[in-house]
């Protein structure tokens, strides 16, 4: 198994997790899991980046981390800042769900399946249509937890993520959000 | 186990804690030009370059920027909405805290990085000892602080281009 296929099968893996803890354990435990979650990760990316050696750390970064990241962990941490900002922001648990689900398995599938595509994006030579079509159809079990408006914040949620501009952990969540704060 | 209680919980037990060198600094930091003044003193003393300097002030000035537009977007009232002493403006996300944990991410790759995280949690600690916050307010912070550096990340390069060739005449 290729590390990229390894990176996103751990990347939808731990959105579900994540989306099990919302549903299971209600959105105030997940706001303080995913807060104490990043607060430990950033010490440990300091801790790395000063030099020391975390086993741990060390392997998930040379099983998960794609080259020439900022930060090492910066993958992750940007995850998780998305996951918390969906849940601190919204109040409705079901579209809060319906997001970290878009931005779990619709971003996890189109980078699987986008890099085997031909269709380049015209605006972001790195994107690819059928990348693109891969995040809107693999999203849509969205619909379970927001219902016909999950529709469009999917459509939104991959334009966006075709955008040249944010990372896409960062840039999903805000369009999600957006989308249901003002619908 | 509901959402409600493990939030409450943690707002709670920073409610419960009766300490009042705490309420006396908590008080201090409430106010806010003080409160600038020493974020700003910190940004000074912790960072010796200017460029580096201005990078962290910028962000800072992104960071409250993005938490005023969402305070005032969301319009969610304080806890304490109703006391006399209970601060102006809205509760969502909390501003010192915004502040604190941005000067956090600032100095991530630095030695005085366990001190900055400290002092954030401090911070946000302050707003739930007063009760002008719930820890909500603090968690929906941290997110806007990492894009906030993200973003003063990506449009650093241009704005230090400007900057030097202003400062260069």
């Amino acid at each position: 198994m290729d590390k990229e296929l390894k990176r996103q099968l751990f990347h939808m893996a731990v959105g579900l997790a994540a989306l099990l803890v919302l549903l299971h354990f209600g959105r105030g435990f997940a706001i303080a899991t995913a807060f104490f979650t990043i607060i430990i990760g950033t010490l440990l990316i300091n801790l790395r980046l000063r030099g020391r050696k975390i086993p741990i750390v060390q392997w998930f970064e040379k099983e998960f981390e794609r080259a020439g990241a900022p930060l090492p962990g910066w993958g992750s941490a940007c995850y998780a800042t998305g996951v918390l900002m969906l849940l601190a922001t919204l109040s409705d648990v079901n579209e809060i769900a319906a997001s970290i689900f878009i931005l779990a398995i619709g971003d996890g599938v189109s980078t699987i399946l986008g890099r085997r595509g031909r269709m380049r994006i015209p605006y972001n030579q790195e994107k690819t249509v059928e990348g693109a079509a891969a995040f809107f159809v693999s999203s849509l079990p969205a619909l379970a937890f927001a219902g016909p408006m999950a529709v469009p914040a999917i459509a939104l949620a991959t334009i966006a993520e075709t955008l040249p501009v944010l990372e896409d952990n960062l840039i999903i969540p805000v369009a999600c959000m957006t989308f249901f704060l003002v619908f | 186990m509901t959402s409600k209680v493990v939030v409450d919980l943690i707002t709670g037990a920073a409610l419960s804690v009766q300490n009042p060198m705490i309420t006396q600094i908590a008080l201090l930091v409430n106010n806010d030009l003080l409160y600038a003044a020493l974020v700003f003193a910190l940004v000074l003393i912790a960072e010796g370059r200017n460029s580096k300097r201005m990078k962290v002030l910028l962000s800072l000035v992104i960071a409250v920027g993005l938490g005023i537009l969402v305070k005032t977007a969301l319009a969610e009232q304080r806890p304490c909405a109703g006391e006399a002493w209970c601060p102006t403006g809205y509760s969502f996300p909390s501003l010192h805290a915004t502040a604190a944990f941005t000067l956090m991410i600032a100095f991530l790759n630095k030695k005085s990085y366990p001190a900055f995280l400290l002092f954030a949690l401090f911070i946000a600690f302050t707003r739930l000892n007063l009760g002008v916050h719930i820890f909500r307010d603090i968690a929906g912070a941290l997110p806007l602080a990492v894009m906030a550096y993200y973003i003063t990340g990506l449009a650093w390069p241009l704005v230090e281009k400007r900057a030097g060739r202003v400062l260069d005449g």
